[in-house]
């Protein structure tokens, strides 16, 4: 700009001169055309109405602070329309008064979301500055006020929905669109409107509802189909709310059906009779059982009823199991029962149950109840495994071998006198490998192996020693012919196993002479192997030993004999004489005579297996029975077993053997933990060694409190301990 | 330009500034007026008229809803720099 020549202007910045208001009723006008303008929108008839004209004139209202009566006049304006809409809707009959409703509230949202849109510039400046409810929430509130809290409209509206639903229940065809506006109208009002005109109604009727109709099924229905008909309905209520509530009466109303169909009657489910959850658990109904869980899931207390009914079921029936003296006279149907029993459990846990940690420790725990109340459990679990090492995995696959180990470990695990499982699983195996017959040294060591990693190393190094022991001997038994095989030509073969005595189980040895073909034999392998091994000590153990001998009888029959090797020696002095009796035959042998009568018994008195002949021809063995070789013996087979040492159930004195031996043992185990106790703690008092001790032996026996008294007894007077001078129930230990 | 991506705005002069719908979106007053669900004379022609804003605001008006458009979607900086350019 050229100013050079020009005086300089100064700019003055005016204030904008709006048109100034001059009109009184200005205020008065521009109301007036926003009042016909609600009016017709209203009256659905706004397509006339310029949006840019109106939003101005109610800008300028509460520009000129006018603000007020444009908020005042758009209450009263917005009332009485809706008095009119309420009356439509009250007029209405039956059917028609909720589709009346309907209508009319999609009406006034439609307009009202218009009318905001006008008043947009209102509700920003004028209620925000003035604390009033903006023009949505009040068009809302109003519509509340004016239409729902009606006396006539608000229990109609109450009694027609909840009929509706009720309906439903009944199993009618209800509108659900209809519904779903309805209920949404409610929780758009404000969530205390949902509950107080809805919810609250909805769950006192329902609660109602299914108390009725719970106590009429239980009365006629057996359990799983009151089961199935309590699935449905709370299924149903689930659909329900997803249709047409609003989600959050969805555990209000589950919690309902639980109480009243499940919650309310669950004693008489659980025991209903001919139907029960016992006699489910009987005839393995998984499905029914599984609804059980999953409905029981929900409702308090509801897994416990469930889970205290089948831990008593269950124990009763193994005590039954355990005390019937049918199923204890075999070892092995015993275990084998238990087995079942355990897999049937296991079964129902993990296909019902969902596999319900507290359901599967329940289970144990009653399982360890039972099983040990049966002081023979430890001996009988061990035959089983004699038995299956024995004869039962012959065909069976690797993995169905380790099955079966695996079941035998966990019924192990429930013992509570794990060393008298250990003595005779010892004596057994002992059994085992000194038969002679082949032994399935994969399965058997796989066990051993199982049981060192449960207990620990102690428990398995003697049975691994036994094992050591068979190998060794089989080496030795090689040199041996090795070097003398030459000398013995065609006398007969000797195979010897050398048992180390600490590892295997001792048994008093008797006495036993052997025939002269065999003493040279025997001393030669003596004078062998302690050749080899100077500072030893050899003692022939001939109560474990067999002998295969090649008998010829009268009628020209060749058989080939398996006998024990006291039944050799017997045999064999029928070499020389026709005729003995059991005083010679006891002199002779000099076997003791409980033994000479039982191995006499096997071979005199047993059919098919009668290669002597006694007289008289009774089952006892008398001091004057004479006995002589039976020429008419005959078998099928070329080779006989005759009494082979089989492991067995104990009769009852060497049963109290067994047990006797044990609670020795079990004598310094107690003296050892009660020092390594004092010598870790210096002083303790009396009730806290006892809890003591029976924490640390617990692994492998229940420790007995007056037995731990009794040792602590001879502590003291062995000078390992000394009562506290003061205190009487007070230990110290002494260094 | 399609004709349903446009809209109208007409001055208290009687200017017409044809503009996109997206710019015009810019102010909520507009895009309350467009998107209303009632019959107003405006949704149905697309045409809004200001008899109060004069062409000279109502241009200046134009061309800031494409400029804020153009800058919506960067930072606050460039926004400044851009400010003092115009």
């Amino acid at each position: 700009m050229n100013c050079s020549n020009q005086k300089k202007r100064s700019f003055n910045i005016e204030a904008f001169k709006h048109k100034v208001v001059v009109d009184p009723n200005y205020a008065d006008k521009t109301w007036r055309l926003l009042e016909h303008a609600i009016d017709e929108i209203y009256n659905k008839n706004a397509s006339g109405l310029s949006f840019e004209e109106l939003y101005r004139n109610a800008y300028n209202m509460v520009l000129h602070k006018y603000g007020e009566k444009l908020y005042t006049g758009l209450v009263s304006t917005m009332t009485s329309h809706l008095v009119t809409m309420s009356r439509c809707i009250e007029n209405a009959h039956g059917e028609m008064f909720l589709e009346e409703l309907n209508s009319k509230w999609a009406d006034h949202n439609k307009a009202l979301q218009m009318i905001r849109d006008i008043l947009m510039y209102m509700d920003r400046s004028y209620v925000h500055g003035s604390q009033k409810t903006p023009v949505h929430e009040l068009g809302l509130n109003l519509w509340r006020d004016n239409v729902i809290y009606v006396t006539g409209i608000q229990s109609r509206l109450q009694n027609i929905v909840l009929q509706l639903i009720h309906k439903e229940r009944t199993g009618q065809i209800i509108n659900q669109g209809l519904m779903r506006n309805i209920i949404k109208m409610l929780s758009d009002l404000g969530p205390s409107v949902y509950q107080v005109n809805f919810e609250r109604p909805f769950l006192e009727a329902s609660g109602d509802f299914y108390s009725i109709e719970s106590r009429e099924f239980i009365e006629c229905c057996d359990c799983g189909d009151y089961l199935q008909k309590a699935e449905r309905r709370l299924n149903e209520e689930i659909d329900r709310v997803s249709h047409y509530l609003d989600a959050k009466s969805e555990v209000k109303i589950t919690n309902v059906v639980e109480k009243e169909m499940i919650a309310n009657h669950m004693t008489r489910l659980v025991h209903m009779e001919d139907s029960g959850l016992v006699n489910m658990i009987i005839d393995d109904k998984y499905e029914d059982l599984k609804r059980f869980y999953n409905l029981f899931h929900r409702v308090p207390n509801g897994l416990s009823t469930i889970r205290e009914v089948m831990m008593s079921y269950s124990r009763e029936t193994g005590m039954q199991l355990v005390t019937d003296p049918e199923k204890l006279k075999d070892p092995v149907e015993f275990v084998q029962c238990l087995l079942n029993k355990k897999d049937k459990y296991d079964k129902i846990i993990t296909l019902a149950f969902n596999n319900d940690k507290s359901f599967q420790n329940a289970l144990n725990s009653s399982f360890e109840f039972f099983i040990n109340r049966n002081p023979r459990s430890p001996e009988f679990i061990s035959l089983f495994v004699d038995d299956k090492l024995r004869k039962g995995l012959k065909g069976v696959g690797e993995d169905d071998v380790e099955v079966v180990l695996d079941k035998v470990m966990m019924m192990f695990r429930f013992l509570h006198e794990k060393d008298v499982f250990e003595k005779y699983y010892k004596q057994h195996l002992a059994k085992r490998l000194l038969s002679g017959k082949d032994v399935s040294d994969d399965a058997e060591r796989s066990l051993i192996l199982k049981l060192k990693t449960e207990c620990g190393y102690q428990f398995t190094s003697k049975l691994e020693g036994m094992f050591t022991d068979m190998k060794t001997s089989q080496d030795t038994n090689d040199g041996f012919y090795l070097k003398h095989g030459a000398d013995l030509g065609d006398g007969p073969s000797l195979v010897v196993q050398v048992l180390t005595t600490g590892s295997w189980p001792t048994q008093p040895s008797a006495t036993c002479n052997l025939p002269a073909e065999l003493t040279s034999l025997c001393d030669k392998f003596r004078s062998y192997y302690l050749g080899t091994h100077s500072g030893r000590r050899l003692s022939w153990q001939t109560n474990m030993g067999t002998a295969d001998i090649k008998a010829n009888f009268g009628t020209g029959q060749k058989h080939e004999l398996t006998v024990s090797t006291y039944q050799m020696c017997v045999l064999m002095l029928f070499n020389n004489a026709e005729r003995l009796t059991y005083k010679e035959l006891e002199q002779a042998t000099e076997i003791p005579s409980l033994d000479l009568k039982r191995c006499l018994q096997s071979m005199a008195c047993v059919k098919g297996k009668n290669v002597l002949k006694k007289e008289p021809m009774s089952k006892d063995i008398g001091e004057d029975d004479v006995f002589s070789v039976n020429d008419k013996f005959s078998s099928k087979f070329f080779k006989v077993r005759i009494g082979t040492v089989v492991a067995q159930k104990e009769t009852e004195p060497e049963k109290h053997e067994t047990r006797q031996r044990v609670e020795e043992d079990r004598k310094p185990q107690i003296e050892a933990a009660i020092v390594r106790i004092m010598k870790a703690r210096r002083v303790l008092d009396h009730n806290n060694v006892i809890t003591e001790v029976i924490k640390q032996l617990q692994p492998r026996f229940l420790a007995n409190p007056s037995e731990i008294k009794k040792r602590i007894e001879s502590l003291i007077e062995r000078d390992f301990l000394e009562r506290d001078g003061s205190d009487r129930k007070l230990y110290q230990y002494l260094a | 330009m399609k004709k349903e991506d446009t809209v109208k705005l007409i001055s208290a002069e009687g200017f017409e500034f044809v503009i996109d719908k997206n710019a015009a979106m810019v102010s909520q007053t507009i895009r309350n007026m467009l998107t209303s669900p009632g019959g107003f004379a405006e949704t149905e022609h697309r045409e809004v008229t200001f008899p109060e804003i004069s062409t000279t605001i109502l241009e200046k008006i134009c061309q800031y809803f494409y400029w804020s458009l153009q800058y919506a979607r960067l930072g606050v900086q460039i926004v400044q720099i851009a400010l003092s350019a115009l």
